[in-house]
């Protein structure tokens, strides 16, 4: 019962972020790559899923998201409430936009 | 000169519209546009509503390696160098949109923006021509501009090794309104 639900949310996220993703590829692609941070190939192949698609891959029982950064810097930064807070927004932004893996 | 074809040109005047739209100086539009002079103003004043300023562009790369700018130098550039490395965009539009993320970026940590977009294109020509360049933190490892001729083997960044001064500059509204 209890995995049930967990399961219904998991397609329920799965399915939200499939479709903003595409959203936010088709709006501009260039974009879309700096905010997901996603390969090229990987945003063309979300681009030209169909909507029966994208329904069934986010049946699945695995997020199809995951936490970007592995950086414990950029959670300690996130989760500031230094009195520069704005500053270590700053600082953990320059740390995210150079952590996406095709800046490598 | 003389454009050939009309698409070439409106995609001249939309390349234009999108750099006045964010407040670019007359320079940076005759350096990447292909347009007139006089076509050029015309589009500003009526885009602006105002003629644009006069007088020469800040040239110096000294602003870039000051504490507060260059953090705002440095996330540009983070931003612009994602965008360049991961699309096929030429370097205007890779400005452009990666000011735009920029400008997001400030709204949401509630900084005020204090890279102008000539400023960014500045930064980039700057880079592009060896005068400043990215050095790692030592300490939390991202990329920040440095001159060309700094030392970098032990650097750290002026986030990581805030100066004790840092970030004490009266609040820029109440500095104009003085």
């Amino acid at each position: 019962m209890k995995t049930e639900q967990l399961l219904d949310e998991i397609r329920d996220a799965n399915l939200s972020y499939l479709v903003l993703a595409q959203h936010l590829i088709r709006e501009d692609k260039a974009e879309a790559l700096y905010r997901l941070g996603i390969s090229e190939e990987v945003a063309d192949v979300l681009e030209g899923l169909s909507t029966g698609q994208i329904v069934k891959i986010a049946a699945a029982n695995l997020l199809m998201c995951r936490f970007r950064f592995d950086d414990a810097i950029v959670w300690n930064l996130l989760r500031s409430h230094a009195r520069e807070r704005g500053v270590a927004g700053a600082h953990a932004a320059i740390l995210m936009a150079q952590a996406l893996p095709q800046a490598a | 000169m003389r454009l050939s074809s009309v698409i070439d040109d409106a995609a001249e005047v939309r390349r234009a519209t999108s750099l006045i739209e964010l407040g670019a100086r007359l320079q940076v539009l005759e350096s990447e546009t292909r347009m007139s002079r006089e076509r050029l103003l015309k589009l500003y004043k009526e885009i602006q509503g105002k003629s644009p300023p006069k007088g020469m562009l800040p040239f110096s790369t000294d602003w870039f390696v000051t504490w507060m700018p260059n953090i705002h130098a440095s996330l540009f550039m983070a931003i612009y160098q994602t965008l360049i490395k991961s699309s096929a965009l030429d370097d205007v539009e890779a400005i452009v949109k990666a000011y735009r993320l920029y400008l997001e970026q400030c709204r949401g940590n509630e900084l005020l923006a204090e890279l102008s977009v000539t400023r960014a294109w500045r930064l980039v020509r700057f880079v592009d021509a060896g005068m400043l360049k990215l050095a790692s933190c030592t300490k939390c490892s991202g990329r920040f501009i440095v001159r060309d001729h700094d030392l970098t083997r032990h650097y750290v960044c002026g986030l990581c090794h805030m100066p004790s001064r840092a970030g004490h500059t009266k609040d820029p509204a109440k500095r104009l309104a003085h």
